[in-house]
C-alpha cells in the first residue's frame, strides 16, 4: 500500500523529536545533523515546519541521477536511494527543489528519508501528530483536474 | 553466372575439370608466406615473362599457377610439375627458362634442383616420395599447393561447393550437425571443443538471430596453418561457414582476420565476391532458400584478440578485451546472441566431412581426437613448414621422420607446442601419440598446432622466459593474476637466467603461478604458467643450475655464459675477429686468439663463424 | 526463488542475481575492489573468487568470481575455503607489490596476512589498482570522458592524448568511487580541477555555496530535462525557502479561517 508521509505544520512546535528519531534510526551514533528530516523555522513566531522528502511524484533527484541510483519503492511509494548504486556526483543535492536530498559529511554519503521503508519513525514518535503517515490519498494532478472540470 | 541448383553445379564442375584435364602439364609457383618470404614472386613473375616471349609445346599460360603454401617451406621457392609431382626446391628466377625448356617441353628432370635425402645424399624427384610428404595425409590443407590460391573454378573443379550444395539440397540441419558430430571433428583453434555439440546447442538456442563466426586471429608466434588456409583456400573456410551457418539457422557470418594478414582479406574478400557471383553465397544460395551474408572482420591487432569474448567484442566495434563468461558464447556472443565460433581450419574441414561422410572423417586419427591436424613445424627441426598428420601421430614420427631430425644432427632436447599457452615435452615424451588429450595430460597442449623444436642449444629458461615476454605484452591487462602476475613470473624467471634467484624463487614461481592459472578471467592468463610450469616440470635440474651453479648448461642465458678460445683448436684464421662487434678478440694471424671477456658481450658470433669448433661456450 | 548453500548456511535467492549481490545481502564480507552496483560487474580484481560445486560434480571445485556468477539451484558455496583464501593472498600479494603505497591495499592484504609483498615492488607504482572502475562509472554516466589506454602491465587510465578531457564535466564520480582514492581533485575558490581541467562550480544565489559545477548542471539540464534555475539555490537554502514557505500558507490559511 503506498504511504504518505503528511506534515502538518500548524501542529508542529518544533520540539524536534522527528530529527532525533530520524538520526538515531537511520545514522550510526545519532548525530541530529546527520537526521533526514529537519523542523525549521518558519518566519512566525513559534510556528516550524519538518522539511523532509515530499517523494514527488516528478522527482528532480531521480531524474538528475545518471545512474538511477534513486528509485521508487512501489509498495511504500517512497523515492529510495540505493547506496550502493550512488557515485556521489550529488547532483540529487543540487537538483531537489525542497534540499531533501544530503551529504552526510561524516561517512561521505549521500543520503534522503526512504520513509523508513514504509512505516517512518519520525511520525511514529511525533507528540502532536503533526507528521502522520497513513495510505496515500490519491489526488493526483488527474484527479484534480477531474474534479475541477 | 548464377548456379541455381545442384544439378548446375555437378555439371559446371565437370566443365572446371575437363579444362584443368587439358592442361596436360601444370607449373605451380608456391606463393605460400614462407616461398614469398624467399622471393617465389619473383620467380613466378620470370615464369610468366618467358612465356610470354616464347611459345613452350603443349603449355599454356593457364597452366602456370601461384598455388598457397606447399608446406615445405625450408626449400622454398618451391615449383612443382604436375602431374608428375617433379619437385624444384630452391628456385631463383633465373631458372624459370630451364625449367619451361628441359623440364616442361623435354621432359628432362633438372637434378640441381630437387630435394636430396638428408641421409644417402640422393634426390628425390617426385614431392610424394620425400618423407617428409609421405607421412603426411591432408584434410584441411587438401587443396592449398595445388590450385591456384583463388580461383573459384579450380576449387569447384577438386569438388568444392558440392559438400555445400549436398548439405543445403539433401540434409537438414539436423542431419548436418549430426554428420558432424559423428565425425568427432573437435576445435582446432585450441580449446578442442566437440563441433558437433557446439553447432547443436546454438542451433536449438531460441534468442536470434544466430550468428556464424571464423577465428582467424592465430596470434601464436610461429604458427601459419590458418593463415595458409585463408590465403591458399579461402572458399574451402567460406564453404565450411555457410554449412555451419545451415546448420544453426544464421544468416549473418563474419571472418575474423588477423590485422598482419593482409593477403588473407584480399583473397577472402576476392573468394566471397566469386563466390556470390555464382550464387554460392548470399541470397537464395544455389537456388534453395537459404540465404548467408559473410563479412571480414579485421582483428584488432592483439593475441588476446583471438579469445571468443574478446574477438565477439572486436567485430562488434568495441575494445578487443576478454569478458567473463559463465554463459557460454554459443548462446550469448556476438551482440549477445547465440553465435557458433570455429577456427579456420575446423571450417576447412566441414566440406571434407559433409562430402565423404562424417564416418569416414571419424576412421582417421584416434577414438577422442579424430581427422588430422596441421601443425606448423619451426624450430631446430631440418625440415622446417606446414604439415597435417592423422591425429595420433607420434611426436617422434613428426621430428624425426616428416621433420627430419635435429638440424645439423645435434641431440634432441624438447618440443613445445601449443604456443605461448602450451608447453614443453621432453625426450622421455616422443612417443606419445598428438592428440588433444594425450597433450594436455603430459602438461602442454594441442593448442592451435604451432610446434618448436628445440636442441640441446636451446635454454630452457631462456624459452620460458620469451613466452613469459611475449604474455607480458599481450596480456589485457583487464584482470589481476594476468597482469601483475605474468609480469612478477617474467621477472622471476629473468633473475633465474641471470642468476640472482634462489631455490626460493622457484618455489614462488610455482606458488604465484597456482594463483595466475586459477585466477585469471581468461585463457590466456589461465594458460599463461604453462610454458614455465612444463620446463621446470621436465627440467628442473637445468634451473637448479642456474640457480645453484650459476650455470647456463645450454649456453644461452648471456649472465652465466663466457666465451673462451681452445688454443690447440685455433689456427688464427681471424675469422671471428672479424665477427666481433665489441672487438674483445685480439690475436695475431695463424696464432690462437684470445678473447677479453671485460669486452664480451656474449652474443656468440664467434662462436656462429669458427670453422674449427675452436670456441667454447662455459 | 532457489536455494543454495553458503558457509554451509541454506540461503534463498532469485535465480541469476550474482552471487556477490546474494552474500552481501547475507552480511559476508567477501573483498571486492573493482565492484559497484552502477556499473556491470567487470571480474578483474579477481578477489571476490569463491569456491563453488555441486552435489553431482563429482567433488570436482570450481573458483568463480562471484561478482558475476549467477546464482542457480543446488549451488554451494564456500566464501573462505582455505584455497580461496590463498588465492586471495596470492593476489593481494600481487596488488601489494603493485602498489606498495596505497593504505586501502595495504590494509586489505594485512587482512589476509600480507603484511608486506613477498614479492618485486613495482618501481614508481602509483596507487591505481586498473579496476577500471573510473572509466566504467563514466562511460555510464554517458560522459566516456577518461579510458583505458594500453594493455598489459603498462595499461593506464587517462584522458585521450592525456590532455584535459573534452567531455569531463568535473562530476568527480570517478574519484568518488575510485576503492584506492587516487584520483586527485580539488575545489577551491568557486573553481574545481580534476584530471587537469578546471571547473566553475555554481555559486549558491542565497548564500553562496558552491554545489556542483556548471558543466555538469547544463549536462544534467539537457539530457533529463530539468530546470536550469533548479540549480539556482543550494540545499540549505531551498529547505529554508520551503518552511517559510509553507509557513506563510500556514499563517495566510490561519487568517483566513479566523
Ligand atoms: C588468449 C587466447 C587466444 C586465442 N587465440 C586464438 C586464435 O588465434 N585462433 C583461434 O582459432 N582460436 C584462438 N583461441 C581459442 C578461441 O577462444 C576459441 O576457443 C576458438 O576460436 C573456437 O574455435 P574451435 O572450437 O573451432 O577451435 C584463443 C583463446 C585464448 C584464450
Ligand atoms: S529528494 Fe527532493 S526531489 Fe527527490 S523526491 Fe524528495 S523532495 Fe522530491
Ligand atoms: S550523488 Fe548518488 S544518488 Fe545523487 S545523483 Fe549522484 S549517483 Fe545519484
Ligand atoms: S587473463 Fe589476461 S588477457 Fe585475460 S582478461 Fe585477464 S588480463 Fe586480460
Ligand atoms: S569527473 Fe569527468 S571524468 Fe570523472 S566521472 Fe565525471 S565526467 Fe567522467
Ligand atoms: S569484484 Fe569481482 S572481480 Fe573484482
Amino acid at each position: 500500500m503506498k504511504q504518505r508521509l503528511y506534515v502538518k505544520p500548524e501542529l508542529c512546535t518544533g520540539c524536534r523529536t522527528c530529527e532525533l528519531a530520524c538520526s538515531f534510526t537511520n545514522t550510526v551514533d545519532g548525530k541530529p545533523r546527520r537526521s533526514r528530516i529537519y523542523p525549521l523555522p518558519a518566519g512566525y513566531p513559534d510556528m516550524y515546519v519538518p522539511v523532509v522528502c515530499l517523494h514527488c511524484d516528478d522527482p528532480a533527484c531521480a531524474k538528475s541521477c545518471l545512474v538511477d541510483a534513486i528509485t521508487r519503492n512501489e509498495e511504500t511509494g517512497g523515492m529510495e536511494l540505493d547506496q550502493d548504486k550512488c557515485v556521489r556526483c550529488m547532483a540529487c543535492i543540487a537538483a531537489c527543489p525542497f534540499g531533501c536530498a544530503l551529504l552526510d559529511t561524516q561517512y561521505d554519503q549521500v543520503v534522503k528519508c526512504d520513509l523508513c521503508g514504509g512505516d517512518p519513525v519520525c511520525a511514529r514518535f511525533c507528540p502532536t501528530k503533526a507528521l502522520e503517515c497513513r495510505p496515500a490519498v490519491l489526488t493526483t494532478r488527474k484527479k484534480l483536474a477531474g474534479s475541477s472540470s | 553466372m548464377r548456379i541455381e541448383n545442384a544439378g548446375q553445379l555437378e555439371q559446371y564442375r565437370r566443365e572446371c575439370q575437363a579444362r584443368l584435364d587439358k592442361q596436360t602439364r601444370r607449373l605451380l609457383v608456391c606463393c605460400g608466406p614462407g616461398c614469398l618470404a624467399n622471393g617465389s614472386q619473383a620467380v613466378s613473375d620470370a615464369f610468366k615473362k618467358v612465356l610470354r616471349n616464347r611459345k613452350i609445346k603443349g603449355f599454356k599460360v593457364e597452366a602456370l599457377k601461384e598455388t598457397g603454401c606447399h608446406g615445405f617451406c625450408e626449400q622454398g621457392p618451391l615449383v612443382v610439375i604436375e602431374p608428375e609431382g617433379i619437385f624444384y626446391t630452391r628456385v631463383k628466377p633465373a631458372h624459370a627458362e630451364k625449367i619451361l625448356e628441359e623440364t616442361i617441353a623435354k621432359n628432362k628432370v633438372i637434378d640441381k634442383l630437387l630435394f636430396r635425402d638428408h641421409n644417402n645424399g640422393q634426390p628425390i624427384t617426385c614431392y610424394r616420395d620425400i618423407p617428409f610428404y609421405s607421412r603426411q595425409q591432408r584434410i584441411a590443407l587438401r587443396n592449398i599447393g595445388q590450385i591456384n590460391q583463388c580461383d573459384i573454378d579450380e576449387y569447384i573443379a577438386t569438388g568444392g561447393y558440392s559438400g555445400m550444395a549436398k548439405a543445403l539440397t539433401q540434409m537438414t540441419p539436423k542431419q548436418v550437425i549430426d554428420e558432424v558430430t559423428a565425425s568427432g571433428l573437435r576445435g582446432r583453434g585450441g580449446g578442442g571443443f566437440p563441433a558437433g555439440r557446439k553447432w547443436k546447442t546454438a542451433a536449438s538456442a531460441e534468442d536470434t538471430p544466430h550468428y556464424v563466426i571464423c577465428n582467424g586471429d592465430e596470434g601464436d608466434p610461429g604458427a601459419f596453418m590458418d593463415r595458409a588456409i585463408m590465403e591458399g583456400d579461402p572458399h574451402s573456410v567460406i564453404e565450411g561457414m555457410i554449412i555451419a551457418a545451415y546448420a544453426v539457422g544464421a544468416h549473418e557470418g563474419y571472418i575474423y582476420v588477423r590485422e598482419e594478414y593482409p593477403l588473407a582479406v584480399v583473397n577472402l574478400q576476392k573468394a566471397i565476391e566469386q563466390a556470390t557471383e555464382y550464387g554460392l553465397l548470399g541470397e537464395n544460395i544455389i537456388g534453395t532458400d537459404f540465404t548467408l551474408e559473410l563479412n571480414i572482420s579485421r582483428g584488432g591487432g592483439a593475441f588476446v584478440c583471438g579469445e571468443s569474448s574478446a574477438l565477439m567484442r572486436s567485430v562488434a566495434g568495441e575494445v578487443g578485451e576478454p569478458r567473463a563468461k559463465y554463459v557460454r558464447s554459443v548462446l550469448k556472443g556476438l551482440y549477445d546472441k547465440p553465435t557458433v565460433l570455429n577456427n579456420v581450419e575446423s571450417y576447412a574441414c566441414v566440406p571434407a566431412i559433409i562430402d565423404k561422410g562424417g564416418k569416414w572423417f571419424a576412421s582417421i586419427g584416434t577414438k577422442k581426437s579424430t581427422g588430422t591436424k596441421a601443425f606448423s613445424l619451426v624450430g631446430k627441426v631440418r625440415n622446417t613448414g606446414l604439415i597435417e598428420v592423422p591425429m595420433g601421430t607420434t611426436l617422434r614420427e613428426i621430428i624425426y621422420d616428416i621433420g627430419g631430425g635435429i638440424q645439423n644432427d645435434r641431440p634432441f632436447k624438447a618440443v613445445q607446442t601449443g604456443g605461448p599457452s602450451g608447453g614443453c615435452l621432453p625426450e622421455a615424451k616422443l612417443d606419445l601419440p598428438v592428440d588433444f588429450d594425450t597433450l594436455t595430460e603430459a602438461g602442454s597442449m594441442m593448442g592451435s598446432g604451432g610446434m618448436i623444436v628445440l636442441d640441446d642449444q636451446t635454454c630452457v629458461v631462456d624459452l620460458a622466459k620469451y613466452f613469459l615476454a611475449f604474455l607480458v605484452d599481450e596480456s589485457c591487462g583487464k584482470c589481476v593474476p594476468c597482469r601483475e602476475g605474468l609480469h612478477q613470473l617474467y621477472g622471476m624467471a629473468v633473475a633465474v637466467s641471470e642468476g640472482r634467484a634462489t631455490e626460493e624463487t622457484l618455489e614462488k614461481m610455482e606458488r604465484l603461478s597456482e594463483v595466475v592459472a586459477v585466477g585469471s578471467l581468461c585463457g590466456l592468463g589461465k594458460s599463461g604458467p604453462n610454458p614455465f610450469l612444463s620446463t621446470v616440470k621436465y627440467f628442473r635440474d637445468e634451473y637448479l643450475a642456474h640457480i645453484n651453479d650459476k650455470k647456463c648448461p645450454a649456453g644461452v642465458c648471456r649472465e652465466l655464459i663466457r666465451f673462451e678460445v681452445i688454443e690447440d683448436k685455433c689456427d688464427g684464421c681471424m675469422a671471428c675477429v672479424a665477427a666481433c662487434a665489441s672487438n674483445a678478440i685480439t690475436g695475431q694471424k695463424k696464432e690462437p686468439h684470445v678473447i677479453d671477456q671485460e669486452l664480451c658481450n656474449k652474443c656468440g658470433a664467434c662462436r656462429t663463424v669458427c670453422r674449427r669448433d675452436a670456441i667454447l661456450v662455459l | 526463488m532457489i536455494s543454495m548453500t553458503i558457509n554451509g548456511k541454506v540461503v534463498k535467492a532469485e535465480k541469476g542475481e550474482m552471487l556477490l549481490k546474494v552474500t552481501r545481502r547475507e552480511g559476508i564480507d567477501i573483498p571486492a575492489l573493482c565492484h559497484h552496483d552502477a556499473v556491470e560487474p567487470f571480474g578483474g580484481c579477481r578477489l571476490c573468487m569463491v569456491e563453488i560445486t555441486k552435489a553431482d560434480w563429482d567433488g570436482w571445485k570450481n573458483y568463480v568470481t562471484a561478482c558475476l556468477y549467477p546464482a542457480e539451484d543446488g549451488l554451494i558455496i564456500q566464501t573462505h575455503s582455505a584455497k580461496v583464501n590463498e588465492l586471495r593472498k596470492g593476489v593481494l600479494d600481487l596488488l601489494a607489490a603493485r602498489c606498495p603505497n596505497s593504505p586501502e591495499i595495504r590494509e586489505l592484504a594485512a587482512e589476509y596476512g600480507v603484511p608486506q609483498t613477498t614479492l618485486e615492488e613495482v618501481p614508481d607504482a602509483d596507487n591505481c589498482i586498473m579496476c577500471g572502475l573510473c572509466t566504467r562509472v563514466c562511460e555510464r554516466l554517458g560522459f566516456k570522458a577518461i579510458s583505458t589506454v594500453g594493455r598489459g602491465h603498462s595499461k593506464q587510465v587517462a584522458p585521450p592524448l592525456n590532455e584535459a578531457p573534452p567531455d569531463c564535466v568535473g562530476c568527480i564520480s570517478c574519484a568518488q568511487v575510485c576503492p584506492t582514492n587516487v584520483i586527485p581533485y580539488k575545489d577551491i575558490n568557486g573553481k574545481r580541477t580534476i584530471w587537469e581541467k578546471q571547473f566553475e562550480l555554481i555559486a549558491c544565489k542565497e548564500c553562496g555555496k558552491h554545489t556542483i559545477t556548471t558543466d555538469f548542471a547544463d549536462a544534467l539540464c539537457e539530457r533529463r530535462a530539468i530546470p536550469r534555475d533548479y540549480f539556482d539555490v543550494c540545499d540549505d537554502c531551498r529547505r529554508k525557502e520551503l518552511s517559510l514557505k509553507m509557513g506563510s500558507i500556514v499563517a495566510w490559511s490561519r487568517e483566513g479561517t479566523s
